[in-house]
């Protein structure tokens, strides 16, 4: 059974179709949720924790319908919202304790889960401050600190780096790699970033203009692409190209010494190397380029024939 | 997760029934109203009032006393008009607690955008303006019917007659006078918070949504020659109703007589529209708009 089923979901808002015909199954144990803005990524997750009543189709999640189990959806459920929301007024373990408690944990035992999930995220020395007083990074780390209280089943990050510093969203993406790590929940990751989803997630669901634009598993996407290598060398290139192709390889030459080889499954890096020494050819400098998740998006845009607005690879 | 390793766990332990999840929500509302120093003082300036009825009702009672404070004038008498004042003067006591703490309780969660947080969890929309009621409810029964009611009992025990039996539906309609006005505060207060985002400026509004309809009523009789502009008196409203319920002598000398259904469509329809902005503001906050 998958974490989330969607068969023919469609949410309308307002007069307009936000979510059109979605139907695909989400088996990873880190989903990325990847689009550009307005391509519906919230309103599925909003739909998926029953916020929003499909006007057609349904959703399940964990295997509970969207439309009729949602308060067990949100008993299984972490979720941490995109934009600042907590209680600025209560310090930090009131405000997760608080939240443990909405989710059904006792008042002791959710104390002490509000205390360790504080300690976990690193805010534990800054628990007992009031959230208002909290940096930006401190903010995101305590929706994640209460998502993570209860222990659900499944965590919905909607963008967790959204307004992080580089080392803030480094922390952020490490935790996020020791929870998939941990491997007791699932998770639904939203994001702009490729980046952020290509280090977190096993799989990617690509959303554009309210329809699925590709559902992919990324591990297994790399692995069936070959691997593309980029060298620049000196020497006899005629005769190393010659030979690489003997050896099977797609092997291209361009000037100023560019050799661009497609090695098969076969050959290692190491092969190159020994072909160059027996052909009289000198490598300068080799560089591997694994099929990203770069190219996985731009290559469900060009699909679905959309075209990519506001999403962003950091450098 | 544990403090000292600093890694993660899964729970699993025990869970509440999902029917108590809006006593969680009452409960961090009583914390959160009690916490400030000025409820605290505001419930204790409510109850002096009470202390001076319990003397009075102690004079009243002992013949000693009475005979040397008041001789043998009838200006002391425990009967429906004595109850009738001191329920009134809780009642708008309730009206400044209420004022008070009802934006506390919803305010704090509109100004930093918590109801998507809240709401993602196992609780309705109405699990959450009940816990938030119940929290109100519970606040302004300090300063009303449990005080009153206090004080009946007290009657009950100091009078020198049998009293209690010959006054027992004083106590019911007490209660249930009490209970209706503090459900109707909760309600309006409950609805003004909702709307506006800035405290201050919530509790005046509440004022401000008792006061300018009756002004507005009063415009009315006065313009239309009628006596039906006395509905939006909300003062009046409850005045009249305290004293049916109470059974007390017509403080308006029969100038009103509102009939008992006008009365209660307006208190119904004034609880269906403060449920109806309750609903239509936490629907439109509940989700994270972008």
């Amino acid at each position: 059974m998958g974490v989330i089923a969607l068969d023919r979901l469609e949410v309308r808002l307002g007069g307009r179709t936000v979510l059109n015909g979605l139907t695909g199954e989400l088996r990873g144990h880190a989903v990325g949720l990847l689009g550009p803005n307005g391509a519906g990524k919230s309103t599925l997750i909003n739909t998926l924790l029953g916020f929003h009543e499909p006007s057609g189709g349904n959703a399940k999640v964990l295997g509970l319908d969207a439309r009729t189990d949602r308060m067990r959806i949100r008993q299984s459920v972490g979720y941490m919202p995109e934009n600042d929301s907590f209680i600025g007024n209560m310090s930090g373990v009131r405000f997760v304790r608080y939240m443990a408690e909405l989710s059904g944990l006792p008042p002791a035992a959710a104390l002490e889960r509000a205390h360790e999930a504080l300690f976990y995220v690193g805010l534990g020395e800054v628990r007992y401050r009031k959230i208002s007083t909290y940096s930006l990074g401190m903010k995101q780390l305590i929706k994640l600190a209460q998502a993570l209280a209860h222990g659900p089943k499944l965590l919905i990050l909607d963008e967790p780096t959204n307004g992080l510093d580089p080392t803030a969203r480094q922390r952020m993406v490490q935790l996020i790699k020791e929870i998939r790590k941990e491997g007791s929940m699932h998770m639904l990751i939203s994001s702009h970033l490729l980046r952020d989803i290509d280090e977190t997630c096993d799989e990617v669901l690509i959303l554009n203009k309210g329809r699925i634009a590709a559902i992919s598993n990324i591990e297994e996407e790399r692995r069936s692409h070959r691997n593309f290598i980029e060298m620049e060398m000196t020497g006899n290139t005629e005769a190393f190209a010659e030979k690489m192709q003997a050896k099977g390889c797609e092997c291209a030459r361009f000037a100023g010494g560019r050799v661009k080889v497609v090695m098969p499954d076969a050959l290692g890096q190491r092969d190159l190397y020994v072909i160059a020494a027996e052909t009289g050819a000198e490598i300068r400098r080799i560089q591997t380029r694994r099929d990203s998740l770069e190219d996985i998006f731009l290559r469900a845009m060009e699909y679905e024939g959309g075209r990519i607005d506001h999403v962003s690879l950091p450098a | 997760m544990s403090v000292f390793q600093h890694d993660y766990r899964p729970y699993d332990g025990p869970t509440t029934a999902l029917w108590k999840r809006p006593l969680v929500l009452a409960r961090y509302g009583l914390a959160e109203a009690w916490g400030s120093k000025i409820t605290v003082g505001l419930a204790v300036l409510g109850l002096l009032p009470c202390v001076v009825d319990l003397v009075l009702m102690y004079l009243a009672d002992n013949p000693v006393a009475k005979m040397l404070v008041v001789g043998g004038s009838k200006v002391l008498e425990i009967n429906e008009k004595f109850f009738f004042g001191v329920l009134e003067t809780q009642c708008w006591f309730a009206l400044v607690l209420a004022a008070w703490i009802a934006p506390r309780l919803v305010s704090f969660d509109l100004g930093d955008n918590a109801l998507p947080i809240l709401l993602s969890h196992p609780l309705s929309r109405f699990g959450y303006v009940l816990g938030k009621f119940i929290a109100l409810v519970v606040s302004l029964s300090y300063v009303t019917w449990i005080p009153v009611l206090i004080l009946f009992l007290y009657q009950c025990y100091a009078s020198p007659v049998p009293w209690a039996a010959g006054h027992l539906g004083l106590a019911v309609g007490m209660f249930l006078g009490a209970v209706v006005w503090i459900v109707m505060l909760s309600l309006i207060g409950l609805a003004v918070s909702s709307w506006v985002k800035w405290r201050v400026i919530a509790t005046g509004a509440m004022f401000a949504v008792i006061f300018v309809p009756a002004g507005v009523g009063g415009i009315a009789n006065a313009i239309l020659r009628t006596k039906w502009g006395f509905l939006l008196n909300v003062p009046v409203v409850m005045s009249e109703l305290w004293q049916r319920l109470l059974g007390a002598p017509d403080i308006f000398n029969g100038r009103l007589e509102l009939p008992n259904m006008a009365i209660a469509g307006v208190l119904i329809a004034a609880s269906l529209a403060c449920v109806a902005v309750l609903n239509a503001r936490i629907r439109a906050r509940e989700v994270v708009r972008g």
